[in-house]
């Protein structure tokens, strides 16, 4: 359930990001409380990718402000645009943050165990045994416990996919931001990575997903987000929000996704 | 052909082979850590430093390796004051230091650019999501960038360790007794440079044939993940239940 009484995990205020000419974001303002999941919905281009990345600054918001905890994320402005006033914060606050991409994105020249105890070890400082414990431990509730030390490239789609949901919840995260996971999959693998991160949110979890997968949204999120050109056009409670839009555009999003 | 001669000769060649393969240890630690540093630089675009490695690699790569050696160990005399006060030049009237300097900076010129293709080629995707897990600066580089630019380097980096082998013969002209000047030093003795130099390329030949193998060797044991999996044992799913 949505913890409403304690500061939101993830804050967006006002958040604007161009490329160049071209304005992507136009004006973001979202809280994430803990235990929420949210379902970030949109067509292509209407930049719910580069929202989700904003949050953990992998793209750098032109104008507004993104708190983690409570904690504004500083930057500064220069000629080039915006850039990182703090390092050593935007590290940290990284730790707390853990993404899924969509294409993995597993260190391919470690193997599985070395890429869940990579980042507690080299980044939060924990004991390498600690570490490895936990690793097989995720791994075996991700379903590939066999896989510990095979290399990425020798893993399909879905168990990469698992293993990089691992080392997220390797980094003991506030919050997991999952890039449309399961985009680059087969279709027949799909099932095993959405039976997975279904699994997280039933644990409580907070969760922003990025998908296409309608029944995934409408079924495991708490709360569902509908962006169209860079604005927030819909934003509820998943079911009643399927149920009854109040936005038309969203309206039409939802039938058009099932007809196909 | 005086097999016998030749014997003898290979025999007090055998002599030059710690210099040999001294001068050509020393000088490709040196070349690798200016390599790195160089080919960061470049990579990243560093503004100022980039230019002077740019000029660095242009006039290292573009002149002979002879020149280089003769430049700097006839060419420094002239600095010998300054060089004195610097006390540098203890080692810079060194024949072997000189050597070990211009085979260095020669060598850092080649095997910066083969790190640049190597760090060019670690995929950007692999990089942005270990930012994303709180790696940044030299963190980042130590852990992900340069292991995996390494190992991607690591057969052109093979062929630089084998030129700088060879490369080490040109020291002979500065008065370095390694296999090449042992060998030149026989030859003006005995008036039978056939013979000779026979024993001298087999000796090259023999190292640079220990080298490449070690090369392959750290190449295959650095790359499990190009291989196909090891198959320990057929393991048969079980059925659904």
């Amino acid at each position: 359930m949505p913890d409403h009484s304690s500061q939101p995990v993830v804050s967006l205020r006002d958040i604007h990001k161009h490329f160049g000419a071209l304005e992507v974001l136009k004006g973001i303002s979202l809280e994430a409380q803990k235990g929420e999941v949210i379902a970030i919905l949109g067509s292509s281009g209407s930049g719910k990718s580069t929202m989700l990345r904003c949050i953990n600054m992998l793209e750098l918001p032109t104008a507004g402000e993104v708190a983690i905890n409570g904690e504004a994320i500083r930057l500064k402005v220069t000629r080039n645009g915006p850039a990182i006033a703090d390092q050593k914060q935007i590290d940290r606050i990284r730790t707390r943050v853990a993404m899924v991409f969509q294409s993995f994105n597993l260190w391919s020249h470690m193997t599985i165990e070395q890429n869940l105890i990579e980042a507690p070890i080299h980044v939060q400082g924990r004991h390498r045994s600690d570490c490895i414990a936990e690793a097989k431990a995720l791994l075996d509730k991700v379903g590939i416990a066999d896989k510990i030390d095979a290399y990425p490239a020798h893993l399909s789609g879905g168990q990469q996919q698992r293993a990089a949901i691992a080392r997220a919840l390797a980094m003991h995260p506030d919050v997991m931001l999952f890039d449309e996971p399961t985009s680059a999959l087969d279709p027949e693998r799909v099932g095993e990575v959405l039976k997975v991160i279904r699994a997280l949110a039933e644990e409580g979890r907070t969760m922003l997903v990025v998908t296409h997968e309608m029944a995934f949204a409408r079924e495991v999120a708490s709360r569902v987000i509908f962006l169209h050109q860079g604005r927030i056009e819909e934003d509820g409670p998943a079911k009643e929000t399927f149920a009854n839009p109040k936005s038309e555009r969203f309206r039409q999003f939802i039938a058009t996704a099932h007809n196909h | 052909m005086d097999f016998a001669f030749i014997g003898q000769t290979f025999l007090q060649l055998l002599g030059g082979i710690p210099l040999t393969l001294k001068l050509a240890a020393v000088a490709f630690l040196i070349a690798s850590v200016l390599a790195v540093l160089i080919a960061i630089i470049r990579t990243r675009k560093i503004p100022v430093l980039d230019q002077i490695a740019g000029f660095y690699v242009f006039v290292l790569r573009g002149t002979p390796l002879l020149v280089q050696i003769f430049l700097i160990y006839y060419g420094l005399g002239q600095f010998r004051p300054t060089l004195q006060s610097l006390g540098l030049w203890q080692f810079l009237r060194d024949p072997y230091w000189c050597s070990i300097l211009a085979l260095a900076l020669n060598s850092s010129a080649y095997a910066s650019e083969i790190l640049r293709g190597g760090l060019r080629s670690v995929p950007v995707r692999e990089i942005e999501t270990a930012r994303a897990y709180g790696m940044s600066g030299l963190r980042l580089y130590r852990r992900i960038i340069l292991p995996i630019a390494i190992r991607r380097a690591l057969p052109g980096y093979g062929n630089e360790l084998i030129l700088m082998v060879k490369a080490t013969s040109l020291t002979s002209t500065i008065t370095l007794m390694e296999v090449t000047g042992i060998a030149a030093k026989l030859i003006s003795e005995s008036y039978r440079p056939v013979e000779v130099f026979i024993a001298a390329g087999v000796i090259y030949l023999a190292i640079n044939f220990i080298l490449t193998r070690v090369i392959a060797l750290l190449d295959w044991w650095l790359t499990p993940h190009l291989r196909r999996p090891r198959i320990v044992a057929a393991k048969l799913e079980p059925a659904h239940a």
